[in-house]
């Protein structure tokens, strides 16, 4: 590890002390850094709070012994990202060496069904997504010009930051992909103004509106392919048998049907199961994709 | 040889090992949630290897709530940053319970194999 720039120079203020533990932790999860951060955050403030007699530097020297050195809270929040990942969250799916296990292990991946639902779900939180960020974008531009303009935004802007937050849930419950556990840090002390321009100054705000608008978009795409997917794959699995069975054509046209020759039916039926397979690795790999757009434009890197 | 890379080893593990026990304990026996803070405060007395950095305790006390052992809440304070109370849960209340007397045994047997021995 490299070590940072200022390694040396004692933090003397809060930010100079969450800007050398944000150092410390360069390269780590993002995620991991904003919870970090904010456990840092809330924990100087009470010491900062319980002893308004003693100046900031002299506060931050205690808080350094006792909740640990920038570069010991770095190293204690990698040791425990690694220790819990492995202890609490969802078992991974055993490792397969072989070609044809890697193909077929896909089925006992529990984030493969995750992702396969959020591709499903994704059309109906892509509208609701869209339809609000247009809504209150273009609502907010109509209003700006009476005096209930301001206070509408800021709602707005509020309203896209809750929301952000429980999409960023959805996400690392259903794709699996480690996002925060903690709501980025607000500083209460601060006056409301100040507040607000940091809502409009903050990236991760238009970010979050920009991954609202895309939600769409990606949303009929994802549920498109999910349907397409399942439907072709499974409608090939049993309607080779089928066509054996009731003599349904696999192809209905005009009550003309075609049917292919009978010896094509358990071909039929083997490729059919082996493209459910081929569209559940499609959906993991989409879930991951999706995973990590969701974490660029909601997560602010560290 | 310089034992001293070995001893911090060793506390590293202990506390990795029982801080979630103490901190079930703590919040066990208060009257009402308690924010993170406050639970570092308590365990400020004593040495020991769970007398370590403080910021060890925060990551633990999100694990145990998404565990679903302790509940929480932030609650803005008059005179301080927004603050995050944790409160034990039911399953928690049994865990804590089937967690005390897994940690009896061990001492038991640890505290029994040391008993004659004298360096």
């Amino acid at each position: 590890m490299n070590a940072p720039t200022n390694a040396n120079a004692t933090p003397r203020t809060l930010d100079e002390y969450l800007e050398q533990v944000r150092e410390a932790l360069a390269g780590a999860d993002p995620a991991v850094i904003q919870d970090a951060l904010y456990d840092a955050e809330e924990h100087v403030r009470s010491e900062l709070a319980e002893h308004r007699n003693l100046d900031e530097a002299t506060v931050i020297a205690k808080v350094a012994s006792s909740y640990g050195s920038p570069e010991e809270v770095a190293a204690i929040y990698r040791d425990t990202e690694v220790r819990v990942t492995r202890a609490l969250r969802t078992p991974p799916a055993p490792t397969r060496k072989s070609a044809l296990g890697t193909f077929f292990g896909v089925a006992t991946d529990p984030h493969t069904y995750g992702a396969l639902f959020y591709m499903l779900l994704a059309l109906a939180t892509g509208i609701f997504y869209f339809t609000c960020a247009v809504t209150g974008i273009s609502m907010s531009l109509g209003f700006a010009v009476l005096i209930i303009g301001i206070p509408f935004v800021v709602l707005f802007l509020l309203t896209v930051r809750v929301l952000s937050l429980v999409d960023v849930r959805i996400v690392e419950t259903m794709l699996g992909v480690r996002m925060p556990r903690r709501p980025p840090y607000t500083d209460r002390s601060q006056p409301i103004l100040t507040r607000i321009k940091e809502m409009f100054t903050d990236p991760r705000t238009w970010s979050t509106l920009l991954y609202m608008v895309l939600m769409l978009p990606l949303g009929i795409a994802y549920f498109t392919l999910a349907i397409t997917g399942l439907s072709l794959s499974l409608g090939f699995a049993a309607g080779g048998i089928a066509g054996v069975l009731f003599g349904v054509g696999l192809v209905d046209i005009d009550v003309v049907g075609y049917t292919p020759p009978l010896w094509t039916a358990p071909l039929i039926a083997v490729g059919g199961v082996l493209l459910f397979f081929v569209v559940l690795h499609v959906v993991r790999g989409l879930g991951r994709m999706h995973g990590q757009i969701a974490k660029n434009l909601l997560v602010k890197a560290g | 040889m310089d034992t001293e890379p070995h001893v911090r080893k060793f506390q590293k593990e202990l506390s990795a090992g029982t801080v979630a026990l103490v901190l079930l304990v703590v919040l066990a026996r208060a009257t009402e949630p308690m924010y993170g803070y406050q639970i570092a405060k308590q365990l400020e007395q004593g040495d020991g290897a769970l007398a370590g950095k403080q910021s060890a305790l925060y990551p633990v006390l999100r694990n145990l709530h998404a565990a679903g052992l302790l509940d929480s809440h932030t609650e803005p304070s008059v005179a301080g940053p927004p603050r995050r109370y944790y409160r034990i849960t039911d399953l928690g209340h049994r865990v804590l319970a089937d967690w005390l007397a897994t940690w009896g045994d061990t001492r038991d047997f640890v505290e029994n194999m040391l008993k004659d021995f004298r360096p």
